[in-house]
């Protein structure tokens, strides 16, 4: 007699294999989820410049394992109920509900059924059963509509492998650009930090020094693109170097040289004073001068400080003559006998040593901050040089350029990875009788102009009549006049009009301080 | 009573059909339907063109089933009490009273040929008979006698004079069976055993008794609940304002099955399961029998009429289309 365990045994077998078959499907189906994941990842990744080619091989292994196991673990232990099991093997082996039905006989009934009714139809259930081959009727297979999504998606994967190296390559400089910036962000913020914790500045000074340090670290944080970030850095490095005063340089170098001839002189007055300056500790250097008590030193000893007074005020004379005057009112009070107006004139020369020590100082962070933004902005384009180079390609478009006055001059672009170099420069001559060559430069865009005119060696720029020939030539000829006699407009009549060009642009702010200099000695060598 | 067993309705059963068999050739399905519908305890209504069989099969199942048979030819002129009986004057020993005098309706095996020719009003007649098994003369009624099976028939052909049977009275029949020409092989064997010497009769399968220890033993064939909830998704499909009505439905269908067509469904995919060898109710069973089940339940508007559309194509699409639940 067959009873109802022998139904469950057999449904708990078949319940086994069609998890097994389960899991198998959705493992396949996972893959191509994952896969398709992978994908769209991938192409929103590369859309965005945002996925290296590293990170892509990752999330497609890490992809490709996860989603077929968790899938087919998920489809594995997903709770089957029996009686939804017996109604599923029904339809699919054709056993008319014989299973489900007898499942559900051994569950109270609304309307008593007979038990021979009963017994009836489990043994009709227990021998249909007994006729599926389970291994046959459900075996593990793979299907094939299952296969093709997969396959699709991998021969997708494959073509964006093999075939998106520019998008990598994109990403790549974007990945570049976007962590030189984090570090110029993070190089500014310690730039604050150092100017706030510098003691020998003033609340004002340091408050002038940080605010464009400031505003330049906020608009990278709100744009950190490549164009914003070299733009915000030349801007905030122009800003800086515009608080540093030259003057303040000379005057330092005033001091120090003066300094370190003054403390030479053994067991002079000045000799500790001499020191400090020499090490550039002008406020420590302020309050020993103001400390000398001129009333117990010896007539040599005032004599020697008289001198040494006068030698610092002639140093100091081009560069801070208030201060060279109040030490030579010293000197000269010294020598006179005026002990009492000397000690007051030396008190007022250590004011003014404080005060110019500290403009020194403020100089000399305000040109340390310029000259580190400004080489920041050079590294955050040099991250995205290559960015530019991949979008246009190698630099190496020679420029030409003649003149109807005889003179003539060529200009070439040779700077490997810098397009402006490559492509703009020595490109369009100007058409007019402008005596040299002028290499054929054009006009540039004001952020990249530090990159143009400086290349990666630094703010120096070598002029056409100094450039070494390699790199950062940005046009070659020769600069002198073309031969007397042979030019249609005198060279006196265009040097003027090139000069107001200059300053015009001098004056819009248009050429960056540090080059302003070299550029005015270069027209200054031109002028006729 | 006795109890039978269910080998003993499939022995009847099988015995039923062998006997229908000798003198019905093919129909294998209209025989199928019928006797499903007699062993659910339900009336049949047969629609074909004349001359199909279809009184023949009546009368052959009459036969077999050794049941009381009466025949009622319908007719515009019959009136209820033709049918029904009639209120007689008796003179019995001098005393004159009124006796019932029943009508051909007091039998096991109605035929009710030609129904469709008598008026509504006798057709209504047939109303109480067929629902409560009782009818009801000058005040009093009269319990009919069980087993009680009303087997109409009708032609779909002939319009002139006829009186189609209102919804309620069609909705009274368990099964409307549709009798079809037979082939061309069945012609043949027809022809011989027709035209010969000898006319074959059918031998007696089962007494009423036995037909209605069946119709209880049918009853107790177990049914899943998702085979139910099938069924009434089924039925509820039918009705254009559910919500999961097919566009077949939406479109043509006027009012759908009312809950007797589920009922039929049911007790018909009992027996139709029992005589498979079954003693579960599948889907098989239910889509065997419903186009009998629901074709006569099922009401076209103007538009289904009028593009030819047919009740049996709906329940077709229907069946196809609700899902089975999981």
């Amino acid at each position: 007699m067959s009873t109802i365990s022998e139904i469950t045994e057999t449904l708990d077998r078949w319940t086994r294999r069609w998890r097994w078959q389960r899991a198998i499907t959705w493992s396949l189906r996972g893959f191509s989820i994952g896969l398709f994941v992978i994908l769209a990842t991938a192409l929103i990744g590369l859309y965005q410049a945002n996925l290296l080619r590293n990170e892509f091989l990752i999330l497609v292994i890490s992809a490709s394992l996860f989603f077929p196991f968790a899938a087919g673990a998920i489809a594995f232990l997903y709770p089957i109920l029996p009686i939804r099991a017996a109604r599923h093997f029904d339809l699919l082996f054709h056993l008319e509900e014989r299973i489900s039905t007898a499942l559900e006989l051994q569950q109270p009934q609304k309307n008593p059924i007979p038990q021979e009714m009963i017994q009836r139809q489990l043994e009709d259930a227990v021998a249909a059963s007994k006729t599926v081959y389970i291994k046959r009727r459900l075996s593990l297979h793979v299907r094939l509509r299952e296969v093709i999504p997969a396959l699709v998606l991998i021969t997708a994967l494959g073509v964006l492998w093999f075939r998106g190296d520019d998008w990598f390559k994109a990403s790549q400089l974007a990945r570049d650009v976007e962590m030189e910036v984090a570090q110029q962000q993070a190089d500014v913020e310690k730039m604050i930090e150092e100017i706030n914790s510098n003691q020998a500045l003033s609340d004002e000074q340091k408050q002038a020094l940080t605010q464009p340090l400031q505003e330049a670290m906020q608009s990278l944080q709100e744009n950190p693109s490549l164009e914003n970030s070299v733009s915000v850095l030349t801007r905030t490095g122009e800003k800086l170097q515009s608080l540093s005063n030259p003057q303040s340089q000379q005057t330092q170098q005033a001091l120090t040289q003066a300094g370190s001839e003054i403390a030479q002189q053994k067991n002079s007055p000045m000799q500790s004073v001499g020191n400090e300056l020499a090490q550039g500790n002008y406020v420590s250097a302020a309050s020993q001068l103001e400390n000398i008590d001129l009333n117990n030193l010896n007539p040599a000893e005032q004599k020697q400080l008289a001198d040494q007074l006068d030698e610092l005020a002639d140093s100091l004379s081009s560069t801070n003559p208030k201060l060279a005057d109040e030490l030579s009112q010293a000197a000269n009070s010294i020598r006179s006998g005026d002990m009492t107006t000397a000690q007051q004139a030396l008190s007022n020369a250590a004011k003014s040593l404080s005060q110019a020590g500290q403009q020194i100082t403020f100089s000399q962070m305000a040109s340390q901050s310029a000259a580190q933004i400004q080489n920041g902005a050079r590294e955050v384009l040099a991250a995205g040089g290559s960015q530019q180079t991949a979008s246009t390609g190698q630099g190496h478009t020679p420029g030409e350029g003649s003149s109807n006055s005889g003179g003539s001059g060529s200009g070439s672009g040779n700077d490997a990875g810098n397009p402006q170099s490559g492509d703009e420069a020595g490109s369009s001559p100007i058409p007019q009788d402008n005596g040299p060559g002028d290499g054929g430069e054009t006009a540039y865009e004001q952020i990249y102009a530090p990159s143009l005119l400086g290349g990666e060696g630094g703010p120096d720029v070598n002029l056409p009549n100094s450039g070494n020939g390699e790199g950062d030539v940005i046009g070659q000829g020769p600069v002198t006049p073309g031969n007397p006699g042979s030019s249609l407009v005198p060279y006196s009549e265009v040097y003027a009009e090139y000069e107001q060009i200059n300053n015009q642009a001098i004056e819009n702010g248009e050429i960056p301080p540090q080059f302003i200099q070299i550029i005015k000695n270069y027209f200054d060598s031109l002028k006729p | 009573m006795t109890t039978l067993s269910i080998d003993q309705f499939q022995e009847h059963a099988k015995r039923i059909e062998s006997e229908i068999s000798k003198v019905i050739v093919g129909q294998a399905e209209v025989m199928r339907h019928v006797l499903v519908s007699i062993l659910s305890g339900g009336h049949v209504l047969l629609e074909g063109v004349p001359g199909l069989g279809k009184t023949m099969l009546i009368r052959t199942l009459g036969e077999a089933l050794d049941l009381k048979f009466s025949r009622i030819q319908f007719t515009p002129d019959l009136m209820p009490a033709d049918i029904l009986g009639t209120e007689i004057l008796t003179d019995e020993n001098g005393r004159r009273e009124f006796r019932f005098r029943p009508g051909p309706l007091f039998a096991n095996l109605v035929l009710a040929d030609e129904i469709n020719r008598a008026t509504p009003k006798t057709q209504s007649a047939l109303l109480e008979a067929m629902q409560e098994g009782s009818v009801t003369v000058a005040q009093q009624t009269y319990k009919l006698t069980e087993p009680f099976f009303v087997m109409a028939t009708q032609n779909p052909l002939e319009m002139e004079g006829t009186y189609p049977l209102p919804e309620a009275q069609l909705d009274r029949f368990f099964f409307k069976v549709n009798v079809d020409l037979p082939d061309a092989k069945d012609m043949v064997e027809i022809l011989d055993r027709t035209t010969g010497k000898e006319t074959p009769s059918a031998g007696k399968a089962a007494s009423g008794e036995e037909i209605v220890q069946m119709r209880e033993v049918a009853r107790a064939v177990p049914i899943a609940s998702h085979v139910k909830e099938y069924i009434a998704n089924l039925v509820l499909a039918t009705h254009p304002n559910n919500p999961h009505a097919s566009p077949l439905v939406k479109k043509y269908v006027r009012y759908g099955v009312s809950p007797r067509g589920g009922q039929a469904l049911v007790l018909g995919g009992k027996v139709t399961a029992l005589l498979n060898g079954r003693y579960n109710v599948a889907f098989d069973d239910i889509h065997a029998v419903a186009p009998a089940a629901l074709r006569h339940r099922l009401l076209l508007n103007f538009d289904g009429l009028a593009e030819g559309i047919k009740a049996d194509d709906v329940i077709d699409e229907l069946t196809r289309e609700v899902k089975i639940p999981a």
